[in-house]
């Protein structure tokens, strides 16, 4: 089963773009949830990191994630 | 073994003065590369309402530095907001630029690297950096809704974040340990919000929480009264500081961190110049910025056609 590699994010966030253009410049396909948009992402986004409306966070398996644009815990999460 | 790449021009720092050299420099069709480590657009990315940059009514930071962006990258500049820098070189011919992956050989170097939001200076803002302590309004203000909320500050930043805060929470407090610095357009937008209480001569003395921030210590300096106010979160705009540590080593720098520099822009090493904030000078605006980046940018031209000629 193949990883799917989840950004909770909300449209205004500078630092969620930037984790986003990240990802896309190493060519890590990534599916975007605006937890403004969409309340069942949210509550998993406060689920998995204890904090409301926290973002950007990124995850690979709902369990270990790493929280804002911090390029080396992404590259260790993603193994890039 | 990192790769070793020549550049005519390595631009540090993509605020609105990094980038408006690069659009120059790109335009005279020099090589040009901008390295960013944090947010492209600087200290405006994160900017709600941009009202005194000449030809805009009122733009978001983020509006504004995308279209510079554009702008620069369309006469060829490029922009690399990923790869960090770790040491640089510049009194020699030509300067280094060590990045994470890459060694840039640049003939010149424009530094415009901007400044830093100041840190709350208190013990206990590790502990809840991220969780109560926040230092981006656009992020983390979502986080508030109908929460209580504190914003740390008294210039035109703090002003604007209260401002704009409300739009989350009816319960927003401005804190500052002296008078208000903001312009007088945002502070009457201020005393014209109800939701915001503001509280000035009042300094934010500790923070405490279980996991959370859950309340503040206040002093009020008039009176020599400590009391504790709940908050559920405080968004810190106590000002800014140079960001110039890559460099201590190369260049002298003044007593508040920044580059000594003249409007030329010129830095006491020929081929190295010090635009925007970072350079030391009187006034610090938007436009301010732009006019260095510009001076910089068609000087280091000049610097090169001379290099070049072998003057």
């Amino acid at each position: 089963m193949i990883d799917i590699v989840k950004v909770y994010t909300i449209q205004s966030c500078p630092w969620c773009a930037k984790v986003k253009k990240y990802l896309a410049s190493k060519d890590v396909e990534f599916i975007e949830l605006d937890i403004e948009k969409d309340p069942a992402a949210r509550d998993a986004c406060k689920k998995l990191t204890g904090m409301d409306y926290a973002v950007p966070v990124t995850t690979i398996d709902d369990e270990t994630f790493v929280m804002d644009y911090d390029k080396d815990e992404l590259d260790k999460l993603l193994c890039l | 073994m990192k790769e070793r790449i020549h550049k005519d021009v390595v631009i540090v720092g993509a605020g609105m003065a990094g980038l408006t050299a690069a659009l120059y420099c790109g335009r005279m069709n020099l090589d040009t590369l901008v390295l960013e480590n944090a947010l492209v657009g600087g200290q405006i990315a994160n900017a709600t309402s941009i009202e005194n940059y000449p030809g805009f009514k009122s733009v978001t930071g983020q509006e504004l530095i995308g279209t510079l962006q554009k702008q620069a990258e369309s006469f060829g500049a490029v922009i690399d907001e990923f790869d960090e820098i770790e040491r640089v070189t510049l009194k020699t011919s030509p300067k280094l630029i060590e990045t994470q992956e890459k060694i840039y050989e640049a003939d010149v170097v424009i530094i415009a690297s901007g400044m830093n939001r100041r840190k709350l200076p208190l013990a206990e803002e590790k502990k809840f950096s991220g969780r109560g302590v926040h230092y981006c309004e656009l992020c983390d203000g979502h986080a508030y809704e109908g929460k209580i909320i504190a914003v740390a500050g008294g210039g035109n930043a703090a002003v604007d974040a209260a401002n704009f805060l409300t739009k989350y929470s009816d319960n927003v407090y401005l804190i500052h340990r002296s008078q208000l610095r903001a312009d007088d357009v945002s502070q009457k937008r201020l005393r014209a919000n109800e939701k915001v209480t503001v509280m000035l001569q009042t300094e934010i003395k500790a923070l405490h929480g279980d996991k959370r921030l859950e309340s503040v210590d206040i002093l009020d300096k008039a009176t020599g009264e400590t009391k504790n106010l709940a908050v559920d979160g405080i968004f810190v705009n106590i000002g800014v500081e140079p960001n110039t540590a890559l460099f201590k080593d190369e260049l002298t720098l003044t007593a508040s961190g920044r580059i000594p520099a003249g409007e030329d822009c010129r830095t006491e090493i020929a081929g190295v110049f010090a635009a925007g904030d970072v350079r030391e000078k009187e006034i610090r605006q938007l436009t301010t910025a732009a006019s260095d980046g510009t001076t910089a940018a068609l000087l280091a031209e000049k610097y090169l056609s001379k290099l070049k000629a072998g003057d």
